[in-house]
């Protein structure tokens, strides 16, 4: 944009005072300039990032990991200790209806890691997209992987104590969710925990469930990947719709949950929770 | 005369001292550790992907046996993994733990791992490269993290070096970590039974009348689940046992301090991997080689002997949920078998043993 002014006010002040001919190109130069100048003239060898940010929230009140207190929709307090969950298979569809696919992007989201938040997508192609669509979980194709092909955070061996890997039943845990709530029932060691464990890809030696996610968002204002602007994404993530997405769940009755079936409604619940609250397209 | 036996006698002893010290050391060769035995089918495992070497080899089998990759240091793979009762935990129903705690199932043997499909009682680990993680990472078991494994690893001295050897750098990775491991376990090849080299037709191998009748009997009684030269189709079944209350003893950290709490066993076998109802009370048909050293027997160690094993499918095949149609014929619960019938099963079970690999030195610590 400010190149193209540039060329138009040099233009415009040197050729002032010459014949009508050249007036009358100046005026030429300047409508097609300023005409390609509002069109934004994308070019198909820029590429930038476009960075997803993951804003994790209860309703409107931010998360605070420990301290925070929360109520949902059926009225039961909790706090929140964990919040994880996999991103992956990010897509994001231009104007005219084009996808741009990252079929080997992984991310990891954990609200104790404030770097983990980001997600940024390399090398997208200038362009004005629309919509942004990505997988909460992890595909089956790198969940069934040779272990070679499983870096980063796929690395099933790497999670210490914040597991997001079931050793005994080879698959990820995609969403983990764990606080304490008092309408949780004690357990042996005296604590009300809940622990709200999602995986299953649907089975390798046999079919089970497959509590894989897609979520697709419209951009209202549309990311437009320039060589300078790098859009900035940015996602409200509201974890109280786990406890009323299109089933209403009650901590009082489901705590615990590790296992694939039983974590159908929580999957189809936390579905609803991401929203795009902006778009930044600041220029660099 | 008597000089003839002293001649003989020095010469014997000349022989026996020549013969000690001329005993090999124990030789590594990586085209012999995994082999392909001409009577098995191909295997599961892509070789391909992580080519065994004497390096890496040495490198897993000193991962096996070193108590590192527990939390505390006092337990190995190897501790669960006994290499002359056919790798697995000898004596033990249930495997011990570390912290002498007690563990859900009674270790499974490893042997031949290259053909499996699935890993564990319940299959839930479908990859051998990943099994790895789960009884290090298990409370019962190792209680380590993978992670921690590695930093420890890191900070030793020969385990870099180890690695060079084996992957060409001193880095320490998950990935080289658990393939390690894989070399080794993938070594453990048994297929030098005395049926083995019978049905390979090996000079003067032969079985006698009971062990061919017994070969027989097995073919028609047994062999439906314990098929082909695996002797396990690798399917999960409910094979009838009667159910027991088990209870065990749980240790669980209330404000820092350690507490035990008895609670009630549950274990539905299959169902607990795939959720499905139609899966309660499934373990894997294991396999049957080495069978007479893999003492006690099923997913619980419930049976001492072959003996009893053989009792059970005579008699107390019970109908729980699930309980496998081969077991339920027109309403007869069971395998109908004479004593004799029994006998003869029992001995042919017993040429399943490869004293070759229960005692091969390359695998010993």
């Amino acid at each position: 944009m400010a190149n193209c002014f540039a060329f138009c006010c040099t233009s415009k002040y040197t050729n002032m005072k010459t014949n009508k001919f050249f007036t009358f190109l100046v005026f030429l130069v300047i409508i097609i300039t300023g005409a390609s100048c509002k069109n934004d003239e994308i070019n198909p060898n820029d590429k930038n990032s476009i960075t997803l940010s993951f804003d994790n929230k209860v309703g409107d009140k931010s998360l605070v990991l420990g301290t925070g207190a929360y109520t949902n929709s059926s009225g039961e307090d909790f706090t929140v200790t964990t919040l994880n969950y996999f991103i992956s298979n990010v897509s994001f569809k231009k104007e005219d209806g084009t996808v741009v696919k990252f079929p080997n992007n992984y991310f990891l989201v954990k609200q104790s890691d404030a770097g983990s938040l980001e997600a940024e997508l390399k090398d997208v192609p200038a362009g004005n997209y629309k919509e942004v669509s990505f997988m909460v979980g992890v595909d089956s194709t790198r969940s069934t992987s040779d272990i070679s092909q499983r870096v980063g955070v796929l690395d099933p061996a790497s999670y210490g104590d914040d597991g997001m890997y079931w050793a005994w039943n080879s698959g990820y845990i995609f969403f983990k969710f764990e606080g304490t709530s008092s309408v949780v029932p004690t357990n042996a060691t005296g604590k009300r925990p809940f622990q709200l464990h999602v995986g299953g890809f649907g089975g390798m030696t046999t079919k089970t469930a497959n509590n894989l996610r897609t979520v697709t968002l419209p951009l209202a204002n549309a990311a437009t990947v320039r060589g300078n602007i790098a859009p900035e994404v940015h996602l409200f993530v509201d974890i109280s719709k786990v406890f009323n997405g299109t089933t209403q769940i009650k901590l009082a009755q489901t705590n615990l949950v590790h296992g694939i079936t039983a974590a159908i409604p929580i999957a189809d619940n936390y579905k609803s929770m991401f929203s795009v609250d902006h778009v930044h397209n600041d220029a660099q | 005369m008597k000089n003839l036996f002293l001649t003989t006698s020095i010469l014997l002893l000349f022989l026996m001292v020549f013969s000690c010290s001329k005993q090999p050391d124990v030789v590594i060769e990586p085209e012999k550790l995994f082999y392909q035995p001409s009577n098995f089918q191909s295997p599961v495992y892509k070789i391909e992907k992580n080519p065994i070497t004497k390096e890496g080899f040495e490198l897993g089998k000193s991962l096996f046996y070193d108590g590192i990759l527990s939390r505390d240091g006092s337990m190995s793979c190897g501790e669960c993994h006994r290499q002359d009762f056919g790798f697995t935990h000898h004596l033990h129903d249930l495997s011990h733990g570390i912290d002498d705690q007690i563990g859900l199932r009674n270790s499974s043997s490893l042997q031949n791992l290259a053909w499996e499909k699935t890993f564990g009682w319940d299959g839930g680990v479908f990859d051998l490269d990943l099994f790895a993680i789960s009884p290090i990472e298990n409370p019962v078991e190792m209680d380590d993290k993978v992670p921690n494994v590695l930093e420890k690893l890191r900070k030793t001295e020969k385990y870099p070096v180890m690695f060079k050897n084996a992957f060409g750098s001193t880095e320490i990775t998950s990935e080289r970590f658990l393939k390690a491991l894989s070399q080794f376990l993938l070594s453990l090849v048994s297929a030098n039974s005395r049926y083995d080299k019978f049905m390979r037709k090996e000079e003067g191998v032969i079985f006698n009348a009971t062990e061919l009748a017994g070969m027989e009997l097995f073919k028609q009684k047994c062999s439906s689940c314990h098929a082909g030269e695996l002797f396990s189709d690798g399917s999960f079944r409910n094979n009838g046992l009667p159910p027991t209350e088990r209870q065990q003893v749980v240790y669980r950290m209330v404000d820092g301090v350690k507490k035990a709490f008895i609670e009630p066993v549950i274990d539905d076998g299959r169902m607990r991997v795939t959720e499905m109802p139609e899966d309660k009370n499934k373990f894997k048909v294991p396999s049957l080689r080495n069978v007479e050293a893999t003492k006690p027997y099923m997913h619980d160690g419930r049976f001492q002997t072959l003996d009893e094993v053989m009792n059970h499918y005579m008699t107390t095949v019970t109908a729980t949920q699930n309980l496998d149609p081969l077991l339920n014929q027109n309403g007869k619960l069971g395998i109908p078998l004479t004593a004799t019938e029994k006998t003869q099963i029992i001995a042919f079970l017993r040429t399943l043993t490869d004293r070759e690999f229960l005692t091969d030195k390359r695998f010993t610590p």
